[in-house]
């Protein structure tokens, strides 16, 4: 796979000729929550994660590139560091995520329990037609995911961060309408 | 998660007799009629009201543990009491505690660290998730034990992004702990006995549950396993002396020191005098079931209940008008067990020995409804969306083997794919880095060998080239097997 193909296929944004402008990182909101983060761990690096995770909050759910170079710079990495971190790990988005984030688990326990069913009727309400695309209205991004650890209450999905478990497809229909 | 703080209420009224911080409770044996009983050591504050909270916790003897080791025992006579414990990890591999804190070098001056492995993705595995949510100045307190006797400084919790309630309980405790002078500099009067705890949140991904995998993530970059040696307690996290231990191993630790190492050494499976490698399985264990059963859950018991009486007794059995088909005993990652053989212990020897494993003790369990190509398919998918990539076997073998499944499933499939499926077995599995490649490799490879009449169900028009030497090679290479 190529470099380019793969920043293409990210965001519009990326893959372009100009490096991104950072963002002024971390804007004032949160700069208390993620310098005191930073004096948690011997190298400014192991702040990465917790750091995207508050950035992702903050910044509407999604990592853009000029949050990406913002955060590379805060923390001394470079930016494709920080890439390479937003395309590793599942939570994190590299590109708009919709104003409700709908994670649908697919493994094993839940597939047996009718994950299957409920990632239809995700992907029906959102209009797209599969998982990891922003639905057009901007409303919904329906993500696949791997165990999240709710298996005894099968089958299980999350909504912006919140678990739902022993959901239906008729249930998560209402979480979903309720959805503004 | 009402469903489930009422389950634990019921569980607590069901056995009020919680026997963590009194006396301690005696060898299980099974009832007259049968019955396993529960027992509950680690699980006994679960279902008392606010048991996260500190000032319940202390109530129900929490910190008393850590408060007799630092006012009477040296850090070596702690690690003494845990080896004598016998005590195994939780996470899956089941190394030794003891031994493990024995590793860690005392005559060094770099920092040395605690990184608990609350990364829990194994699938179908929660256990873990219950001691955080519930109880976590149990596992807190473990923590703190394992740092007075290795002379840590710092703890961090790597916790599953994906599981925030365990996050925010976590934290609190951590805040609680500060408060009272359990956490920071001179703990509980002692000096010299400095150690901080954070909170280290995942982002979502399997293979940080592999303890160099973590440490890498712990250290901000992307959870590539790293090739051992060094091992973690000489050069791990920002390449100091470093623990990785489970929570629920962590969690053991304060009745061990409570009641002593023998103690807990009697519960649970003796040692195999006659064979060095069967350690045992000492103590308790929390157990899970999920899937295809009427009451999925967590328990704790003795080591020794066989998996049918787990699903039978506490699963609730079969969905009604169905059949269980196939179990796997231990998240996702061991060998598939069929109906005729459950009636194996839930230990660590006793598994192995019928060519399966313990894994983290949550087992999966699968009914008629079930078809087996499509499971592998779910299966292989899992490993194939969360190897982290560094190795070829691995990176390209799982995608390799979804490839295959989904291909039989669609009715494309001839017996050579499963010839080709064997074959990437031998060369995926034992070739990388670390564990994943393996974990994916028991569970496809013994339903299909288990199973093998639902893939060639799938080839009409085809036949099985190995019809007659497949029951000998069975019985000659058991499942699992290296």
């Amino acid at each position: 796979m190529s470099t380019a193909n793969a920043a293409a296929g990210q965001s519009a944004d990326r893959g372009t000729a100009q490096p991104p402008t950072p963002v002024s990182f971390p804007p004032k909101e949160i700069k208390k929550q993620c310098d005191g983060i930073v004096t948690r761990y011997p190298t400014r690096m192991a702040a990465c994660l917790p750091v995207l995770h508050v950035a992702q909050k903050h910044y509407g759910g999604w990592i853009s590139p000029e949050v990406e170079a913002g955060v590379a710079e805060y923390l001394g990495v470079s930016d494709s560091h920080i890439r390479g971190l937003l395309t590793f790990y599942a939570m994190f988005n590299s590109k708009p995520s919709g104003r409700h984030e709908v994670w649908v688990c697919r493994t094993l326990t839940c597939w047996l329990r009718g994950a299957v069913q409920l990632r239809s009727t995700a992907l029906e309400k959102a209009g797209v037609e599969a998982c990891g695309v922003e639905s057009p209205d901007g409303k919904f991004l329906v993500k696949n995911m791997e165990c999240l650890g709710l298996c005894e209450e099968a089958p299980a999905v999350f909504i912006d961060g919140q678990p739902h478990v022993n959901v239906t497809p008729e249930k998560l229909s209402e979480l979903l309408d309720a959805c503004e | 998660m009402t469903a489930k703080k009422k389950a634990a209420a019921k569980k607590a009224s069901t056995k009020k007799a919680s026997a963590k911080k009194a006396a301690a409770p005696a060898k299980v044996v099974r009832a007259a009629d049968g019955s396993y009983p529960e027992t509950r050591i680690l699980s006994a504050n679960f279902g008392v009201k606010d048991s996260w909270t500190l000032p319940v916790a202390k109530k129900n003897g929490a910190y008393k543990s850590l408060e007799k080791a630092i006012k009477t025992m040296t850090p070596a006579e702690v690690i003494d009491e845990v080896k004598t414990s016998r005590v195994r990890g939780r996470g899956g591999a089941g190394f030794p505690t003891g031994v493990k804190w024995g590793f860690v070098p005392t005559d060094t001056d770099k920092a040395k660290y605690l990184v608990l492995n609350a990364d829990e993705s194994e699938p179908g595995t929660f256990k873990d998730r219950f001691l955080m949510e519930l109880d976590p100045h149990l596992v807190l307190e473990g923590c703190l034990l394992c740092a007075y006797a290795t002379g840590l400084d710092v703890i961090y919790i790597y916790v599953r992004g994906e599981y925030p309630l365990s996050i925010a309980r976590l934290e609190g405790a951590i805040e609680e702990a500060r408060e009272a002078g359990l956490l920071g500099k001179d703990i509980l009067g002692k000096k010299g006995f400095n150690v901080e705890a954070h909170v280290h949140p995942g982002a979502g991904a399997y293979i940080c549950g592999e303890e160099t995998g973590m440490l890498e993530s712990l250290e901000g970059k992307r959870g590539h396993p790293r090739i051992k040696p060094p091992f973690p307690a000489v050069e791990g996290a920002f390449g100091c002396p470093t623990v990785i231990n489970n929570v629920e191993t962590l969690a053991h630790v304060p009745s061990i020191i409570e009641h002593g190492g023998a103690w807990f050494g009697d519960l649970g499976i003796a040692p195999d005098p006659d064979n060095p490698r069967a350690m045992g399985s000492a103590g308790t264990k929390l157990m899970g079931l999920s899937g295809d059963i009427k009451t999925p859950g967590c328990w704790e018991f003795e080591f020794g209940i066989t998996v049918r009486e787990l699903i039978e007794q506490y699963g609730g059995g079969a969905l009604d008008g169905r059949t269980i088909k196939a179990v796997i005993p231990g998240g996702l990652s061991m060998p598939v067990l069929t109906a005729d053989e459950l009636d194996v212990p839930m230990g660590f020897d006793a598994l192995v020995k019928v060519g399966s494993g313990l894994g983290t003790a949550t087992a999966i369990v699968m009914d008629d409804a079930c078809d087996m190509v499509e499971a592998c398919e779910n299966i292989a998918h899992f490993f194939a969306d969360e190897s982290c990539g560094q190795c070829t076997p691995c990176r390209e073998g799982c995608h390799w083997m979804e490839k295959i499944f989904t291909r039989i499933k669609a009715g494309d499939g001839t017996p050579a794919d499963l010839d080709l499926l064997e074959h990437l077995f031998v060369n995926i599995e034992g070739r990388t880095i670390c564990a994943l490649a393996d974990a994916a490799v028991w569970p496809l490879r013994s339903i299909l060998r288990k199973f093998r009449h639902e893939f060639l169900a799938k080839m009409p028009g085809h036949a099985d080239p190995h019809a007659a030497d497949a029951k000998a090679s069975d019985a000659a290479a058991p499942v699992g097997a290296k």
